[in-house]
């Protein structure tokens, strides 16, 4: 077995650089690698992707293993996870580190289950201590901070949620040695005819600023009146209870909490809404929360880092101006 | 077309305790079908109305989620199955998923296996993965919408709802899918239902039946807690709306949070 620790480095969506997850799991690893002796890699996976190997280098990966292979131009579970586990078992790394999208929990959980090695899914911290690695995994809605200790079976799978460790910093001219590998004889048993983005889509998990508004809107033209201009003055997204999902003010894409998108933002903004057990599951962790309620005993309050208590009917309109004024001075 | 749907009991809300031994202690709290699977099982009565044949709802769990078995019953399953045994309860999700692919293969005519997205208790997502490695078979997951199911030709074709796109993707049956939010609106049982399941004999296998052991987990929990406080907050009072803003900005400047 060697001692490396493997990221799996995703394209961003705009541009040719890496995407933000993966210049975070570059920074947390090249730490884990400092403190333990041991080498960061980068896996690059895909078709036309060379160039994302000298990215990762810039963010402090020490050598690339890359699989180029126009079969991986799409991600399809058996594609990707039949080049890594192939790899995996070829090099023995100690750690695996994926991000926690969709895609890459799809990736993640058939990867730990084809090498019969352990996973801890959407994590938001790992350590390693000699020969122990161990993650924290919040469960139960963050109402459960789990500390997972992997068994002797290496490598350890861990995907982490977005927004848990700060960026690589780029260094411009380091590089690294990159070993390209061919894609193992795998049957890919699934076939995507068509890939389209989705109408409107908001991408919550990537805002550093989320403005929510709950049933205390009253209507979705109020919903629509006060939130997004508010989120807009902030540079933020906006999202919502799942209240005002179901009530069909908003698409699903915008509901934080339990069954919605679990967020941690630098602000989070809850405009009426109550605070119930389900909701603050998905946000609870936002570094500085806001609450505007009417009602000073609504359970939001408790986890606000500032709560005002008034209408947002009257609020809301007099904060987006307040910022803009500030803004523009 | 034989659809199995794995399925899940949890607590309603999360406000659970954490027991001496670090197992979870959610007494007091409504136990109620794990809200994607309730999306997975209206979904395969859908697909059995046109397609006939069964749909069997299993859950690998103690004694006491037989109450959702049969929740699923009433909104119309065919078949139901429990997995339970002692040596289950140390399961972590990918032995779970194991033990499930060994009663999957028991079954042995099963061309579909739905399960949700993701618990809400605890949250891994990765059953349906790992169940579909354990079965050898090809997994679709997050699946928003099943555009088709052919029987005859044993394909299917479904569109997979990411964060920011839409595939439509292709395999040839049997896969494991998992599906998300609002595909669909679950149906309530009927009382008639309801009354009807109320005594069906829910079959039971246990881990000699499915010639599978407990061994240990892959990864173990060595420390359960509450997550840690918030920061203690701040009321932003003023003489009036225009006030009480005017300082709440004046803090989130302050703190460089805007
Ligand atoms: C299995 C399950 C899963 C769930 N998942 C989620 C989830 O993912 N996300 C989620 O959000 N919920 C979820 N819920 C629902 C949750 O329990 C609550 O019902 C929901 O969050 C309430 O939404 P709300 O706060 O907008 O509405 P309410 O609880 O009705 O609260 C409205 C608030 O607005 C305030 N208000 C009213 N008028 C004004 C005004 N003019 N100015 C200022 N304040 C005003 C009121 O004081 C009140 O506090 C789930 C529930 C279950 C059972
Ligand atoms: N013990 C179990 N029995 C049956 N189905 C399960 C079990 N655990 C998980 N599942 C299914 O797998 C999905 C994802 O669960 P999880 O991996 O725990 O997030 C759930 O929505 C269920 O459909």
């Amino acid at each position: 077995m060697s001692n490396e620790i493997w990221v799996l480095i995703e394209k961003a969506r705009q541009g040719e650089n890496i995407a933000a997850i993966s210049r975070e799991l570059l920074g947390k690893g090249r730490q884990l690698a400092d403190a333990s002796g041991a080498p960061l890699a980068a896996l690059v996976l895909g078709a036309g992707v060379g160039a994302l190997a000298e990215r990762a280098f810039a963010y402090g990966a020490d050598k690339a293993y890359v699989v180029d292979d126009p079969a991986l131009a799409q991600y399809t579970t058996d594609g990707f996870v039949g080049a890594a586990a192939a790899l995996a078992q070829k090099y023995q790394p100690q750690l695996v580190l994926t991000g926690a999208s969709f895609q890459m929990r799809d990736f993640s959980g058939a990867l730990a289950a084809e090498l019969g090695v352990g996973l801890a899914a959407d994590a938001t911290n790992l350590a390693i201590d000699g020969d122990q690695i161990s993650a924290t995994r919040p469960s139960h809605g963050g109402n459960v901070v789990n500390t997972l200790v992997f068994g002797a079976a290496r490598p350890a799978v861990v995907s982490v949620r977005k927004q848990s460790f700060a960026e690589a910093a780029e260094q411009a001219g380091r590089t690294g040695e990159v070993l390209s590998e061919p894609l193992p004889a795998v049957a890919i048993r699934t076939k995507v005819t068509n890939v389209a983005p989705k109408q409107g889509a908001v991408n919550l998990a990537d805002a550093s600023i989320i403005v929510s508004g709950g049933r205390g809107l009253g209507n979705a033209e109020n919903y629509f009146k006060l939130i997004p201009p508010l989120a807009e003055s902030v540079g933020g997204a906006y999202g919502a209870s799942r209240a005002v999902v179901d009530a069909g003010w908003v698409p699903y894409e915008h509901q934080v909490g339990q069954t919605g998108k679990t967020v941690s933002p630098k602000l989070y903004v809850a405009c009426g809404i109550s605070g119930a057990i389900q909701h603050l599951a998905g946000m609870r962790t936002s570094r500085t929360i806001v609450a505007i309620n009417k009602d000073p005993e609504a359970p939001i309050f408790r986890v606000a880092s500032y709560g005002v208590v008034g209408d947002v009917n009257e609020l809301l309109p007099l904060l987006t101006n307040e910022i803009k004024k500030r803004a523009s001075h | 077309m034989h659809i199995v749907v794995c399925m899940k009991q949890v607590p309603r809300d999360n406000s659970v305790k954490i027991n001496a031994d670090l197992s979870i202690n959610a007494e007091g709290i409504e136990q109620i079908m794990n809200l994607f699977d309730e999306y997975a099982v209206e979904e395969a009565l859908q697909w059995n109305e046109k397609l006939g044949g069964k749909v069997t709802v299993l859950s690998l769990g103690p004694d006491e989620w037989k109450d959702q078995i049969r929740r699923a019953l009433a909104m119309g399953a065919t078949d139901s199955l429990l997995l339970n045994d002692p040596s289950f309860a140390k399961l972590d999700v990918l032995g779970a998923a194991k033990a499930v692919a060994a009663a999957i293969k028991k079954l042995g005519d099963v061309d579909l296996v739905i399960a949700g997205r993701n618990s809400t208790d605890d949250e891994s997502g990765a059953f349906g993965p790992a169940l579909a490695r354990a079965l050898g078979w090809a997994q679709l997951t997050y699946v928003g919408k099943f555009l088709d199911i052919s029987d005859s030709a044993k394909k299917i074709v479904v569109e997979r709802h990411l964060e920011e796109q839409i595939e439509t993707v292709e395999a040839g049956l049997p896969v494991v899918a998992t599906v998300v939010k609002d595909i669909n609106e679950p149906r309530y049982p009927s009382l008639l239902r309801i009354k009807k399941v109320a005594k069906v004999e829910i079959p039971t296998w246990g881990a000699a039946d499915l010639g599978v052991s407990a061994d240990g987990t892959a990864a173990s929990i060595t420390a359960r807690v509450p997550p840690p406080p918030r920061p203690k907050g701040e009321l932003v009072e003023g003489a009036d709306g225009a006030e009480k803003v005017r300082k709440l900005v004046d803090k989130l400047m302050e703190n460089q949070v805007i």
